[in-house]
Order: C-alpha cells, then structure tokens, then sequence
C-alpha cells in the first residue's frame, strides 16, 4: 500500500557493502559497520575489498581510459574536453590496482559513479546499498554558481564517500585562508604555511586526523539515509545528517555532537527494525 | 719564488677547448638528457649516473640547483618533508627535524652537496645552454634535444645568427619547473596537448606529482614541477621533497625502459 505523498517504490534494504579505500592509509572500516549495524540491526552490513580492484586485466586499460576522463581539469567547465594522455591512463592503472597513491587530482563523482554503475550495475539492486570509500578527491558541478566544488559524500547508487574530501571540501575557517593569502603574498614557505596550519589545527580535520574515522560514520548514515529516503542532509547544524561546508560546522556535528536531531532520531527509530526505501 | 706554476696563455686556451671539445663529442650521443638543473633533475641524474647510464643535464643558467638554493621569502632554510629526508640521508647532507614527519636544512648545504652528488656519480653538466628544440624519430619519438648557447636568446633575433646543435639520446627528462619548456615544444607541434595549472585549490598534491611523474610521451618523461604543468595538477609552492621524490622516479621509469631495450 503507497501513501498519497510517496512510496512510489518500497524495497526492504537487507545489505549494506562498504566497500575499501584504494590504499587504508590508517583508514578503518569496521569502526563505521559497527555503527550502521546500531542503527540497522537487521541489515548486514559487510566490508568489502576496493572495488575497482576487481577489473580484470583484459579490461584495464578501458576502465583506466575511462577514469581518466572522469577528471575535473577545468573547474569552471561543467563537460570536459580533452584526450586522455598515454601517463594518465597508464597512471589510473596503478591506481585502480592500489599501487600508486591517489592525490591532487580531482575527479567529477557523477561520471565516477556512472562509471562504476557500467561497471558493476549487477552488484547494486536497491535491497542492497553500496559505499564506496575513496582516495579520489570527488565533485559535482553547482548550477547556483556554474562550478565545480570539492565534495565529501556524492549521493548515488553506490554512493561515494571521498576520505581526502573531509579535508578538503569543507572549507577551513575564514582567518585561516586570510592569513595565508597574507603569507603567500610575502613569499612565505613551506615552514610557515606549516605553523600557519598548526595554529588552527583544532578548527579543521587534516590529513591522517585521527578524527577522520569519526567523520566517516557520519558521512555513511549521510548514505545510508539517502538511499532509503533521497533525502540524505539536515539544516540543523546539531545533527549528524548536516552537509558541512564549513570544517568548523564538520566538527561541531560530526565529532562534537555526534547526534542526531529529533526528527531524524525519530525516522531512524521508525526504519530500525525494517529499513525500506520509500522515494 | 712565485706561488704558481708557469703556463702560457695559449696553453690555458687549449686546456680549456681540448678538454671542452671532448665533453661535447660525449654529449652529442648519450643515454639521458635532462634538461633543467634544479632539484629534481639532479636527483635524476644522480640515481641514473650511479647506475652506469649516460647522463647529460643541460642548465639554462650558470648556476646549478634551481630553486634549491632557497626556501620561501628568500630564506634559505629548506623543508624536508618524509619520507623524503632518507634522501638526505643518503646523500650525507645534514639536516634537523622541525616537527613529526617535517625536517630542515639550510639550502646552501643541502643544494651544493646535490649537486656534487651528481657530478661525483658521473652527470655530465653542460650550463650555460638553452634547450631550444627537440630531435624527433619515427612515430614521433623524442630521441634527443637541440641546444644554443643561453646568451644567444637574449639577442635581437637579427642579429643572433648563432645555429643551435642536436644532441641525440634514447630518453630526454623534463625537468624545467612549471615552464615544461620541452612539453610544451612538443605542444608547440601539435604532438601534445597539456590543460596547464589546475585551478583547484587542494592542500595536497604532492603525492600526484610524485605518482605522474614519468613518461608524457614515447621518448620523453617528466619529472618535478614541470610534472604539475603537463597533467593540470594543482600548482605547488616549493615542496622540495617532492622534487628530490618525483626525480627518483622518473630515473627508476627511465631505466626500466633502458633495461627492457637492452641499454
């Protein structure tokens, strides 16, 4: 029976597959299954190795080719148009293999996530959510002011969880860029952009943070509450569902608070049992 | 008793061309040329030379070591982040750490001993001269590069009639910074198209210059901050560890290639 407003689908969720980062780099997934699991005791939930490590050799060089062109080169162009050179693909083969490190550069999360959908559309049917944790700096295209910005979660199906992207997309408080800018302008180096950092270090999530792990089961219940709601974020900065663009509000609801707001305490409460996905 | 030995002007001339002459009939066919002295290209010289491969860096300026001689706002303290520092190790260069993870050394110390590490592996140097052109084989490949003399561009092009030279080699490195003055010749002829600068600000992309570093064309790799320039990553300020890195690498991708060919 559908309601008037929506259940234009009701599918139960029974799985949810997280599924590895390319490389850990100090990154721990079980941690985020145990957490899932207290709100979705019925689902199971598994990790799972990286994803792409799964392409078989036959079709590497594709896939490779194809990633390439998942990159953002131009920030201010939605489409991007350029021929993949011959070190890219063979460097996105090394690092669909786990053997080079990702970083620097940027990939568009929806032709990411279309092209892991080509690739594995089989492994996603709606009872089981998939989350992809990635090394890949991921974004998406803003039609408010035609660019693309850095994001932390790229809702989809599978939907994609950037781990450099808790970093970099939230941005560090406003003195912080001020003071730099002021640095840069002197021709500061390295040491004091270093110290720079150091003294706001409370105020952001950095690199190998120690708090990462925190974020990260936020940013999954983000995925999770999408899949089963498409509604995945929350305006109150107090809850775990807030879609930070700020690392100071990053902090303050995802290793601060660590709570839900009442309503979505309320809607988790009313999913626990028999999670499904009612759009 | 005067303190040096006699000699004769005409025997300080030819000393100079004999031994000169020499060098260049060396260079004109080697394993490498790198064009670009600084810290990247040196490293690369450095680890090739030590396996016995034919080593040639051609320098623009008289001086060796490009930015390495200074960190920012012209202080010549360098800094070292690791795992980087094991390269200083190796080189004997002495340095101190600075915080978990991030070391220093002053940039005299640290660039003098780079460079005589290279010339002591046995990196031939040639300053003074200007990359100005590449030597192109079948299908394209880079096989080697034309060189001027460096006060030759800073003629009226009417007046400096002065034709460059090719020097022939099995792999040219681009080590010119963000210039990619080689990359971008390859440009120039239609072979290459590079993006330039990414324009995105991420805090961390030294790993993706390390990891890119490598061949950019058949003949030709790429290595340091040229690296950022050829495949659009984001614009670094001097992070000399990856430098000295990204230098490492692209020797171990060039002489993989030189040992599969039986070099």
């Amino acid at each position: 029976m559908t309601s008037s407003r929506k259940r234009v689908i009701e599918t139960p969720l029974r799985y949810i597959d997280l599924y590895s980062p390319e490389y850990p780099e100090n990154i721990e997934l079980y941690p985020v299954k145990e957490y899932l699991e207290s709100y979705f005791p019925t689902v199971r939930v598994a990790v799972k190795p990286p994803i792409l490590k799964r392409i078989k050799e036959k079709d590497l060089d594709r896939t490779a080719e194809a990633i390439v062109r998942c990159r953002v080169k131009d920030p201010i162009k939605e489409e991007q148009s350029f021929e993949p050179m011959f070190a890219e693909t063979e460097f996105e083969k090394r690092a669909a293999t786990g053997k080079a490190r990702l970083g620097g550069v940027v990939y568009d999360g929806r032709k990411f996530e279309e092209l892991l959908v080509s690739i594995l559309s089989k492994e996603f049917p709606l009872e089981r959510a998939g989350l992809l944790f990635t090394q890949r700096l991921l974004t998406t295209f803003s039609r408010d002011d035609l660019r693309h910005h850095l994001r932390t979660v790229v809702c989809g199906f599978p939907c994609l969880i950037s781990i450099p992207g808790v970093v970099e997309a939230p941005a560090k408080p406003r003195e912080f860029y001020l003071l730099r800018q002021q640095l840069e302008a002197r021709g500061a180096g390295e040491l004091e952009l270093e110290q720079l950092k150091s003294s706001f270090s409370a105020r952001y999530v950095d690199h190998d943070d120690p708090r990462l792990g925190e974020v990260l089961k936020g940013l999954a219940l983000q995925a999770i509450v999408f899949h089963l709601t498409l509604k995945p974020f929350c305006d109150k900065v107090k809850c775990r569902l807030f879609n930070a663009h700020w690392q100071e509000d990053l902090i303050s609801s995802q290793i601060a608070n660590k709570s839900l707001c009442r309503e979505h305490r309320a809607l988790l409460e009313g999913l626990r049992e028999s999670p499904a996905i009612t759009w | 008793m005067p303190i040096f030995e006699k000699s004769s002007e005409s025997s300080v001339t030819r000393a100079i061309i004999s031994q000169f002459a020499k060098d260049m009939d060396g260079f004109a066919e080697t394993d490498v040329i790198i064009i670009g002295g600084g810290p990247s290209g040196l490293m690369a010289a450095h680890d090739l030379s030590k396996k016995g491969v034919k080593v040639l860096i051609v320098e623009r300026n008289n001086y060796l070591g490009g930015g390495f001689w200074i960190g920012g706002f012209l202080m010549n303290t360098l800094t070292i982040r690791a795992p980087a520092q094991k390269v200083l190790d190796e080189l004997d260069i002495a340095y101190k750490q600075y915080e978990k993870g991030l070391y220093i050394t002053p940039g005299p110390l640290a660039c003098s001993k780079l460079i005589a590490a290279a010339c002591e592996a046995g990196t031939s140097i040639l300053n003074m001269a200007s990359f100005d052109d590449l030597v192109l084989r079948e299908k394209n490949r880079v096989a080697g590069a034309v060189i001027n003399w460096s006060p030759v561009a800073t003629l009226p092009r009417q007046i400096s009639c002065v034709d460059p030279v090719a020097l022939e080699s099995k792999i040219v490195i681009d080590a010119t910074g963000h210039d990619a003055s080689v990359v971008k010749k390859l440009e120039e002829r239609g072979l290459i198209k590079i993006p330039g600068f990414g324009a995105m600000w991420i805090e961390k992309s030294e790993d993706a210059v390390v990891e890119h570093s490598g061949f950019a064309h058949p003949g030709l790799i790429v290595i340091g901050m040229a690296v950022s320039t050829t495949f659009g990553l984001p614009r670094m300020g001097p992070t000399f560890g990856s430098m000295l890195l990204s230098g490492r690498r692209g020797a171990e991708v060039a002489y993989d290639f030189l040992k599969k060919k039986g070099h």
